[in-house]
C-alpha cells in the first residue's frame, strides 16, 4: 500500500475547513491535517489537530515534516470594516503561506476567492471570464483581502511555476448554514434592492462550495475558475424567491450611508452586508472553465438554493438561540478580538456583556 | 351558417326548455325542500328578445341605438353585474400575477429577457411604431428567419434611443420569424435607475465586443449602432450625417463569429428633436455625455422629450459576408477598420436614396 496523501486544511475550526476536512477525512487515501490559529468549537472528531497560526514562521518546517502534498487554505477572517487585523491574518497570511508552501515543496494549493474580486461596474460584461481584471471594490475588508490575495497569487504563481495553484472564485454562498454577504444580506429583515437597478446575479450552494473545494484537492487543474449554479437570476427573483417584499432604496443614499457609517466607524456590514454597488450593476462570472476545465457540475440550480434557504429562513421564525455555527464561531471571534485589544482594562469588568 | 338551424329554432328551444325542466324536477326530487334559483323560462326571456335587438330597425341611426343600449344598459342590472364581474376577473388575474412576480415565480434567460415584462410593454412601443411614427420598412427578407446577424444602423435620439426601439418592434411584428432583437447599448445607460433595469428585463445588453460575440454564437440577432454617443448627440444641422464609428467593435463581432452585417439605415429618427446646440462644459461637469438644447427642451421640462411625430423609413440593406477573412482578422485593427468603412458607406449611400425619394418629413 502505497503511503496516504497528506492534505493539510487551514482553518479547520471555521464552518468551511471543518466541512471540507471531514469530507476529505473520509477518503481512504488521504490524511488530513488540521490548522488553526483556535481549538475547533465543535472538538476536533478524531482530526488530526495541530493549534498554530498560517502566519506562524516555523509552518514550513511543519510542511516539511509532515510531507503535506496539498494544502486547501480556508482560512479566512470574514472581517468587518476594513479591519487591520483581518486584512493582516487574510492577505498576509496568505502570503506566508504560500511562501512555506513554495519553500516545502508543497504541490499544490486549493484558494477559495469570489466573483466579487471582479468588481461591479457599469462597464462590465454580462459574462466576466476568468482572465478579467481584478476589479474589485476596495470599500469593504472582504473584497479588499480577497483582491489583495489573488493579486499576490498571480505574482507568486509566476515565481513558483511548478505548483498547482487553484483558485476557486465562488459566486454569492447561500445555503441555511453558511455565513456568507448573501445570506447575511437575506437574513436582514427587508433586504432592500436598489431603486430601478435590477442586476443578474449567480449563487452556489453551500454543499456545491464543499463539494467544489474537494474536487480542486483531489484533482490537478491549475488556474482561476468561476463557480455558480448554472441558472443566472435577476437579483428581484433572488429576494422574491427569499420572501423579501419589494423594497428598494435610492442608489445615491445607499453610497452616502455606506460612506457616513463607515466613517463614523460603525460596523457597516452589517446594514449592508452587501456593497451598493454589487446590488446595481452585473457582475457575473462565465462558467465555461467551470465545466470544461474544472469538470464540476453544481448539484443544486440557484432556484433550488433559494427556494431550501427561504425554507429555512420561515423556519428560523419558529427556533431559539443562535441558528448557525459560524455565527457562533464569529461571535466569539469578535469577543476575543475585542478582550485582546483592551490593554489594561480589567477583563472582569467587561465579562457581563460578552455572555 | 346553414340555413336548417333557424327553421329549428323554435322547435329546439322547446327542447331545450323541456329538458331543462326535467332537469329541474329531478334536482327538486333529490332535495324535497331546496327552492330552483331559477327558472328556464325566465332564463330563455333574453333569447326570444335578442333577436329584436339586432333587427334592422334598430340598426338604423347610430345615436338613437347609442342613447337606446345607454337608457337600458344603465338600468339593466346584469350589465353591471357582467362589468363587476369583469373588472374582479380582471383584478384577480393582475394580483395573481403580481403574488406570483412577487415571489420570485417568474423565468428570465441568462441575459435577463423577461418574456412578461416584454408583453406588458409592447403595446406602448407598438402604439409608437404604427400610430406615432407610421414607419415603413423595406428589405425584411434580408433578415434571416433563423441563426446569426448582426444588424449596424445609423443612431440619433438625444433622450430616448427611439431608433433601437423601432428596429426592434419591426422585426418583432412586421417580420414573418417575429424575433426579439438584442440591442447593444451605451454605457451609460446601467447606470440609470429604471432604465438600467428595464433594459435588461428586456434582454438588452451592454456593448461590448464580448457580449455581441457570445450573443451572435447563441444565434442571436443583434442590433448595434457603432456611432454611439457621437450618433445620438448629433445637432439638427448634422443629421443623416454619419459620425465616426468607434473603434469597430462590431467589425470583430462579426469575423469574430462569421455572422453577416445587415446594414440599415433609418430615417425620421434624426429629426424627432431639433437640436440646435449642445452644452459641452455642463455635460463635461455632470458627468452626462451630452446636454443637448432642443426646440422644447429644457423649455418644457420634461414635455421636451416628447419627439415629433416624424414619418420613419426603416431599410434594411444587403447582407455583407466577412467570411474568407484570417482566422486572426480581428484582431487586425487595419481588416477591422476597412469591414467598418465598407459598412458606413454603405449605411450613408442608404440614407442618401431614401432622402432623396422622401417628400415630407411629417407625411407620406
Amino acid at each position: 500500500m502505497s503511503p496516504k496523501r497528506v492534505v493539510l486544511v487551514t482553518g479547520v475550526a471555521g464552518y468551511w475547513g471543518a466541512r471540507v476536512a471531514a469530507r476529505l477525512a473520509a477518503d481512504e487515501t488521504v490524511h488530513v491535517v488540521g490548522l488553526d490559529a483556535q481549538q475547533p468549537a465543535s472538538g476536533r472528531n478524531g482530526l488530526d489537530f495541530i493549534l498554530a497560526d498560517v502566519r506562524n514562521p516555523l509552518l514550513a518546517e511543519l510542511l516539511k515534516v509532515e510531507q503535506v502534498d496539498t494544502v486547501c487554505h480556508l482560512a479566512f477572517t470574514h472581517s468587518t470594516w476594513r479591519s487591520e487585523s483581518a486584512f493582516e491574518s487574510n492577505v498576509m497570511g496568505t502570503a506566508k503561506l504560500l511562501d512555506a508552501c513554495g519553500e516545502a515543496g508543497v504541490r499544490k494549493v486549493v484558494l477559495k476567492s469570489s466573483t466579487a474580486v471582479y468588481g461591479a461596474f457599469a462597464t462590465n460584461s454580462s459574462f466576466l471570464t476568468e482572465d478579467h481584471p481584478l476589479r474589485g471594490s476596495r470599500r469593504y475588508g472582504y473584497t479588499r483581502d480577497l483582491v489583495e490575495i489573488e493579486t499576490f497569487c498571480n505574482g507568486f504563481s509566476r515565481r513558483v511555476p511548478d505548483m498547482v495553484l487553484t483558485t476557486l472564485r465562488f459566486s454569492s454562498i447561500v445555503g441555511p448554514e453558511a455565513d456568507t454577504p448573501m445570506t447575511r444580506f437575506l437574513r436582514t429583515p427587508s433586504a432592500p434592492g436598489l431603486m430601478g437597478f435590477d442586476p443578474m446575479m449567480q449563487v452556489i450552494h453551500e454543499d456545491d462550495v464543499v463539494s467544489a473545494l474537494v474536487h480542486a484537492v483531489e484533482k490537478d487543474v491549475p488556474g482561476a475558475f468561476n463557480l455558480a449554479a448554472g441558472d443566472t437570476l435577476p437579483l428581484s427573483k433572488i429576494r422574491g424567491l427569499a420572501g423579501k417584499l419589494p423594497l428598494s432604496v435610492f442608489h445615491l443614499c445607499a453610497n452616502w450611508g455606506v460612506t457616513l457609517l463607515s466613517s463614523a466607524r460603525l460596523d457597516v456590514e452589517r446594514y449592508l452586508p452587501i456593497e451598493p454597488d454589487y446590488l446595481r450593476f452585473s457582475w457575473v462570472g462565465d462558467l465555461a472553465r467551470m465545466s470544461h476545465v474544472l469538470g464540476f457540475t453544481p448539484r443544486y440550480s440557484a432556484v433550488e438554493t433559494l427556494r431550501e434557504f427561504a425554507a429555512h429562513l420561515r423556519m428560523g421564525r419558529y427556533r431559539m438561540g443562535p441558528t448557525s455555527l459560524a455565527e457562533d464561531v464569529e461571535h466569539m471571534h469578535k469577543v476575543i478580538e475585542r478582550r485582546r485589544h483592551s490593554s489594561g482594562a480589567a477583563p472582569a469588568a467587561e465579562g457581563g456583556d460578552d455572555e | 351558417m346553414s340555413e336548417e338551424p333557424i327553421e329549428n329554432y323554435e322547435e329546439r328551444r322547446q327542447e331545450l326548455i323541456a329538458e331543462l325542466e326535467d332537469l329541474t324536477q329531478q334536482l327538486q326530487a333529490l332535495t324535497p325542500n331546496g327552492k330552483p334559483s331559477f327558472s328556464p323560462q325566465e332564463k330563455a326571456a333574453p333569447v326570444e328578445t335578442a333577436p329584436g335587438e339586432s333587427s334592422e330597425q334598430a340598426q338604423s341611426g347610430a345615436l338613437r341605438r347609442l342613447r337606446d343600449t345607454l337608457g337600458q344598459s344603465v338600468l339593466n342590472l346584469d350589465v353591471w353585474k357582467g362589468v363587476w364581474y369583469m373588472l374582479n376577473y380582471t383584478a384577480q388575474y393582475d394580483a395573481a400575477l403580481a403574488r406570483r412576480r412577487l415571489r420570485g415565480e417568474f423565468e428570465t434567460d441568462a441575459w435577463g429577457l423577461d418574456q412578461e415584462y416584454l408583453d406588458f410593454v409592447r403595446p406602448f412601443l407598438y402604439f409608437f411604431y404604427r400610430s406615432y411614427f407610421r414607419v415603413e420598412t423595406t428589405g425584411l427578407d434580408n433578415v434571416p428567419a433563423a441563426g446569426r446577424a448582426l444588424l449596424v444602423a445609423n443612431h440619433s435620439g438625444q433622450f430616448l434611443p427611439w431608433d433601437g426601439m423601432m428596429i426592434g418592434m419591426a422585426i418583432l411584428t412586421d417580420h414573418p420569424a417575429q424575433r426579439l432583437v438584442r440591442t447593444l447599448y451605451a454605457a451609460v445607460l446601467p447606470r440609470i435607475p429604471y432604465a438600467s433595469s428595464a433594459v435588461t428585463r428586456l434582454g438588452q445588453t451592454l456593448a461590448t465586443v464580448d457580449n455581441g460575440t457570445r450573443l451572435l454564437e447563441q444565434e442571436e440577432l443583434v442590433a448595434v449602432f457603432p456611432e454611439g454617443y457621437k450618433g445620438v448627440g448629433k445637432t439638427f444641422r448634422e443629421r443623416y450625417r454619419l459620425a465616426r464609428f468607434g473603434r469597430g467593435g462590431f467589425a470583430q463581432m462579426a469575423l469574430n463569429t462569421g455572422a453577416p452585417i445587415i446594414p440599415v439605415s433609418v430615417i425620421g429618427a434624426e429629426e424627432t428633436y431639433i437640436t440646435l446646440a449642445k452644452l459641452p462644459t455642463l455635460s463635461e461637469i455632470t458627468g452626462i455625455p451630452y446636454l443637448p438644447i432642443t426646440l422644447t427642451f429644457p423649455w418644457l421640462g420634461l414635455l421636451g422629450v416628447v419627439p415629433l411625430p416624424t414619418k420613419w423609413y426603416i431599410d434594411f440593406g444587403a447582407p455583407i459576408l466577412v467570411d474568407g477573412y484570417d482566422p486572426d482578422a480581428a484582431n487586425n485593427p487595419v481588416r477591422v477598420s476597412q469591414i467598418s468603412d465598407q459598412v458606413r458607406n454603405t449605411i450613408q449611400e442608404m440614407i442618401h436614396n431614401r432622402l432623396a425619394q422622401r417628400h415630407s418629413v411629417f407625411f407620406t
